[in-house]
């Protein structure tokens, strides 16, 4: 995020696309209500009804998959209604140029015919965004995982630095993130591109940095993403070390990557549970969970907060760091001589520049969001207030291409999955839960109550789904939430494994898999 | 179920119930949290007043989701998989001669590229820090990857 969490209370407009804030941050949700009650203005873009639409002044149905030629619309109407910030573009910004004339292609009614927002719509809310002082935009996995995932983000970017509503308080471009701690994976270099604090694989003197302190050669080309390893299992890629992560349940395309795991030689898992994907490994260890462990997390605005142990751990389970010391000793790779969380972190902050201000003692009571470049600095709860780290921000012409797959008279319906309110991620924490178990007892495929009656289901009942990658069964429940010919269903249970589905194609920027559109057929069971 | 009301009811001295700060871990917002715990169990989950993403505020996810800590289904001991095709229970130095030992077999017989790590979105940020440490330090590439991507 840009923001600070505290800047959810704000701004004067808040524009939410492919968030269901209300469910995944209810929290954050929160904030942002309190602006609302003061009278700021709610934008609300998403596909399905959600609960944050019944708070929207402006609600954008969009169909599924179409985010980049209503952002292209919007820019289009900002433009046209000069509502840029001449000043913070001049300054701050290249390409503008450009970036205007490809917009001016793109109308409103263009833009309808595509998305199904009444054109008179999308120009409200240009204009309410374009015009406001503070406008901010928040935007979650909806917006990521989809194959243009990257064009989304940066449609964004163009319109926030068009009206200069960045690196001011109320504004930004804030991303919700859903685990707990993907924000400090990645600060801590958990990424192929990257090492720790975001510094370029690919930049001779970080990689020169490296060697000295890991004690070896370093690639100078970036590593392969995760969707590509799962590709290339037994055919490049031999063995894995996992940790934590219910690959299998989460990834889209399940089969496929069931198939993966099995073509491996060797897979370790690190986890708390036997999960679907730790029961298919050569060498489970078991971790150490939430409420057992010492160490850091950075949530979504950068900030850097201690997660302390309150009981003991259940048998012999160990913290992740004590196993990964213990596996890199036995294979004698240097550099693994730690007693404690404390080391390890203390280490990272001094090879990653982000964190170069602070050390374990000083993040003990959470008050440093990063980049703090060094001892004294305050830390940074506003990015870009006096500038972009690379000198001028760029405008990116982004245009537009259909996602990977479209309704036809096989597949007529789209599906689109996301995560509830009570259940987290694959179910391997909540499901586990007793305190939540009963709020959804089972999962659910939401319809609308007019393609609940066409196609003979009915509410309760069970259906049918099939996509080109195989088929599932599941509970029909009618819902006006669903708009019509689109149905939604979660993927938090392994036993309605609704990602076997899923999984016709990736970012080919970000290797992001597709989660949010299928094509399906609904037929009654 | 310990409700809310009864939770602030406690009489936390004499109780003996503890107290620990800590960061509620489901979500990216960062609730800070005191967990509350008696004889080694956790009993209950506070929001922190003074938490500075949360200001005293909590959702039904971090409120009620913790059971899982202490749910039977846990694993306590180290498996690995024996010549019967099934996970064994083990010890942990055998468990980590194993796994050492299918790295480095794998490594010798496809090459160090043949490796690949996949570091977690909800473990704290050392457990991310070590991961990609291991096969940059270990193997010498960034076949290092996170769930974000997925
Ligand atoms: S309490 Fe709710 S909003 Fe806060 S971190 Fe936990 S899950 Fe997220």
């Amino acid at each position: 995020m840009s923001n600070p969490l505290s800047d959810l209370e704000k701004a004067d407009v808040y524009f939410c696309i492919g968030t269901n804030m209300t469910e995944c941050h209810p929290v954050a949700a929160t904030r942002m209500k309190k602006a609302l009650a003061r009278g700021s203005k709610l934008i609300v873009a998403d596909p399905r009804y959600i609960k944050l639409a019944e708070m929207a002044d402006l609600y954008l149905p969009l169909r599924v998959g179409t985010d980049v030629p209503l952002l292209l619309a919007m820019a289009h109407v900002i433009v046209r209604e000069n509502l840029i910030d001449h000043k913070f573009v001049e300054e701050r910004t290249t390409g503008v140029d450009e970036y205007i004339e490809h917009v001016k292609k793109f109308t409103p009614e263009w833009a309808s015919e595509i998305t199904g927002v009444p054109a008179k719509d999308i120009e409200k809310a240009a204009i309410l965004y374009g015009a406001a002082d503070k406008a901010s935009i928040y935007y979650t996995l909806g917006i990521t995982e989809h194959i243009c995932g990257v064009d989304n983000v940066q449609s964004l970017s163009n319109l926030a630095l068009l009206t200069g509503h960045l690196g001011r308080e109320g504004c930004g471009i804030n991303p919700m993130r859903g685990q707990n701690n993907i924000q400090g994976a990645g600060d801590a270099g958990a990424a192929p591109n990257v090492y720790p604090g975001y510094q370029a694989v690919t930049k001779p003197e970080i990689r020169e940095k490296f060697e000295k302190l890991y004690g070896r050669e370093l690639d100078p080309e970036r590593g392969i993403t995760k969707v590509t390893a799962l590709e290339t299992s037994g055919n490049g890629i031999h063995a894995m070390l996992i940790d934590g992560e219910n690959t299998l349940v989460s990834d889209p395309d399940r089969v496929h990557s069931e198939h993966a795991l099995n073509s491996l030689d060797h897979l370790v898992v690190i986890d708390i549970f036997l999960t679907e994907t730790a029961a298919m490994a050569d060498v489970v260890l078991p971790a150490t969970s939430w409420g057992e462990t010492e160490g850091t997390l950075t949530n979504t605005e950068r900030r850097i907060q201690r997660v302390r142990a309150a009981v003991t751990p259940p048998g012999e389970s160990k913290p992740d760091w004590e196993i990964l010391t213990m596996l890199a000793n036995a294979m004698s790779i240097p550099g693994f001589e730690y007693d404690s969380p404390k080391e390890i972190f203390n280490e990272m902050c001094s090879v990653a520049p982000i964190y170069a201000g602070v050390d374990w003692d000083m993040v003990d009571g959470g008050q440093y969001q990063w980049p703090i470049p060094y001892k004294g600095h305050p830390g940074t709860p506003r990015l870009h207030e006096d500038g972009f780290t690379n000198g001028k921000a760029v405008f990116k012409v982004i245009g537009f291409r259909d996602p990977a797959e479209t309704v036809d008279e096989t597949y007529p319906v789209w599906l689109t999955t996301g995560r509830r309110l009570q259940s987290y991620h694959t179910h391997t924490q909540t499901g586990r839960a007793s305190g939540i178990e009963y709020l959804v007892p089972e999962e659910y495929l939401e319809v609308h109550p007019d393609n609940v009656k066409k196609w003979g289901l009915k509410d309760g009942g069970w259906a049918k789904v099939v996509s080109r990658r195989g088929e599932i069964k599941i509970k029909v429940k009618s819902t006006s939430r669903s708009p019509r010919g689109t149905v939604f269903a979660s993927f938090s249970f392994a036993e309605t494994p609704v990602n076997i589905l899923t999984g016709s194609g990736y970012d080919p920027n970000t290797h992001t898999a597709e989660m949010k559109v299928t094509v399906v057929r609904v037929e009654p069971l | 179920m310990v409700t809310m009301q009864g939770l602030r009811e406690l009489p936390l001295v004499d109780s003996g119930v503890k107290k620990t700060r800590s960061v509620c871990g489901y979500c990216g917002v960062g609730c800070a949290v005191d967990i509350l715990s008696k004889d080694d169990h956790i009993i209950g989950i506070q929001p922190a007043m003074d938490g500075p993403a949360n200001l005293g505020a909590l959702c039904v996810k971090g409120q009620f989701a913790y059971d899982y800590v202490h749910h039977p289904d846990r694993l306590t001991k180290p498996l690995v998989r024996r010549e019967d095709g099934k996970l064994h229970e083990t010890t942990w130095e055998e468990a980590i001669q194993v796994a050492a030992d299918g790295f480095r077999n794998v490594s010798q017989k496809y090459g160090r590229e043949a490796i690949y790590g996949v570091a977690s979105g909800r473990t704290p940020t050392e457990a991310d820090y070590l991961m990609q440490k291991f096969i940059r330090a270990g193997f010498g590439t960034h076949n290092i990857d996170n769930c974000s991507r997925a």
